[in-house]
């Protein structure tokens, strides 16, 4: 069974991701932000999602202890929303506050072919938003994966790491293709 | 997946270890509370008593039917018409969170008072995962304070327990199923009631209103699935806006409220798409609202935002 726990970056969805996985027969489990990382290593964990929550950070570059997990992990991990902020900033990137913030339904469109993250995903599909912030400047070692028609980086990930980050939701019912993304993930997890 | 036995099975186990003397169940009759307290019924027999309150802000007939149903389902159990107690609590009171308080205060002192006589020590809720995610902590903002999380009083007596909290709505419903519960498939409706469905003070003559109200949304939209003509709304209800506008009835200058009709799609209310009614449908709601509350409502719109931006109730 793969182990990914799910980092609560205070979200009002962090408990769907961690519902989503569960129906997924992964083995997880919420923990809080302020968790330390030997602990989670401790618990021989293959993968973590970092959730979103209210945090901005576009305004602040704070999220709890994401950022060791950020240095220090040798497995895959998956920022949402706030948290693939955070990870954009911590590599680099630039997020600001979103000129058009976004929220509920909105048409996402995959820029890349063969990502195994949008296995299975079509081209454009319905993805759920709720952003006040977002990333505006890729960080270097990132590959810009979709974009919406007022947000242009909607999904990316590191060059050489399994690291993933999507602005969009995909733990909630609405978003059409979301639980394939998780398959996706907790696959890229199994490695 | 979640597996709706094994959760029952675990469930009943977890509440004969943790309950060890009596308790009561707060008991609104929707789907929470009614897989509640027959998994503690199951649980610990006898020990428990159902305790439904009037609030005042209830639908056309609820308690009434409520009062029918524990019955049937054999549970021991009080009635209590609490109505005045909840219309002089929210007197002049407009503000949607300290409505929400207000009415989850007075819930839990009514509990307290029967806990009191009867010599309880457990307080057993329907709480589902979005009312304690949506009320906020350290950690999460404050949504909106559902009134058994965010509403309950700091210096409560009794010892909270709420065998639902992990799971949501979609998943209680498939519990209810296996314990082959008839309220199963009933819609949401929340614990502060008509009171939030009316925008500002939740007078009783304003309640009436949107009870009517409610009543007709409910009816026409029930008739409108059962003829085939739409997909069964998640929740669907009416809302009361105190503002007035022009309207002309009979040749004479109308000035009267207005009437927001509200149905949306979801599985867990987490998210949520408005529902597409059908244009003839509308009508119906339209014609039979305006008809039958005339004096009081000349304007009927309707709601067409998805959560987010907007939530499902209106406060």
């Amino acid at each position: 069974m793969v182990r990914i726990y799910v980092i609560d970056n205070g979200g009002q969805w962090t408990h769907r991701e961690w519902r989503t996985l569960r129906d997924l027969d992964v083995d997880t489990k919420i923990v809080p932000n302020t968790t330390d990382f030997q602990e989670l290593y401790s618990e021989e964990i293959d993968g973590l999602v970092l959730s979103g929550g209210a945090p901005r950070i576009g305004l602040t570059n704070r999220l709890g202890k994401c950022g060791e997990y950020l240095e220090k992990a040798d497995f895959p991990i998956l920022g949402i929303c706030a948290g693939h902020q955070f990870m954009a900033r911590f590599f680099g990137g630039e997020v600001k506050p979103s000129k058009i913030p976004e929220f509920g339904k909105i048409e996402l469109t995959l820029l890349r072919e063969d990502e195994e993250i949008f296995e299975g995903v079509t081209k454009k599909s319905i993805v759920w938003e709720s952003h006040n912030d977002e990333v505006i400047v890729l960080p270097k070692k990132f590959l810009l994966l979709a974009e919406s028609e007022n947000c242009k980086i909607q999904a990316m990930r590191h060059k050489g790491k399994p690291l993933y980050g999507l602005q969009f939701h995909p733990e909630v019912e609405h978003t059409a293709y979301g639980e394939q993304i998780f398959k996706n993930f907790a696959n890229l997890c199994k490695k | 997946m979640f597996d709706a036995e094994k959760f029952i099975e675990k469930t009943i186990d977890t509440l004969q270890t943790e309950i060890k003397g009596r308790a009561l169940i707060a008991f609104s009759g929707g789907v929470d509370s009614t897989c509640s307290a027959v998994l503690a019924n199951k649980a610990i027999g006898d020990r428990l008593i159902a305790v439904h309150v009037d609030t005042g802000y209830m639908r056309k007939n609820e308690s009434i039917n409520v009062k029918k149903m524990m019955e049937e389902l054999s549970l021991n159990h009080r009635f209590i018409d609490a109505s005045q107690e909840f219309y002089n609590a929210l007197k002049d009171v407009k503000d949607p969170e300290k409505k929400r308080k207000i009415i989850g205060g007075n819930f839990i002192r009514i509990f307290e008072r029967v806990a009191e006589k009867e010599g309880i020590e457990y307080l057993i809720q329907g709480t589902i995962a979005p009312d304690w995610i949506e009320s906020g902590n350290h950690l999460r903002d404050t949504i909106k304070s559902h009134h058994n999380v965010g509403g309950l009083p700091e210096n409560m007596k009794l010892k909270l327990v709420e065998p639902l909290r992990e799971i949501y709505k979609d998943e209680v419903r498939k519990v209810a199923r296996v314990l082959g519960l008839k309220i199963s498939e009933r819609q949401p409706f929340p614990g502060p009631g008509l009171a939030i469905r009316i925008i500002g003070e939740a007078t009783p003559e304003r309640t009436d209103v949107v009870r009517e109200a409610c009543y007709i949304v409910e009816n026409e939209i029930e008739h409108a699935v059962d003829k085939g003509l739409m997909e069964k709304p998640w929740q669907y209800f009416a809302v009361l806006l105190p503002v007035r506008t022009v309207g002309v009835h009979g040749d004479k200058r109308a000035y009267g409220n207005i009437i927001a009709v509200r149905a949306v799609q979801s599985i867990d209310a987490m998210t949520c798409a408005y529902s597409d009614i059908p244009q003839e449908v509308l009508d119906g709601i339209s014609t039979k609202i305006t008809n039958t509350l005339g004096n009081k409502i000349n304007r009927i719109v309707y709601d067409i935002t998805n959560k987010p931006p907007s939530t499902v109730e209106w406060e």
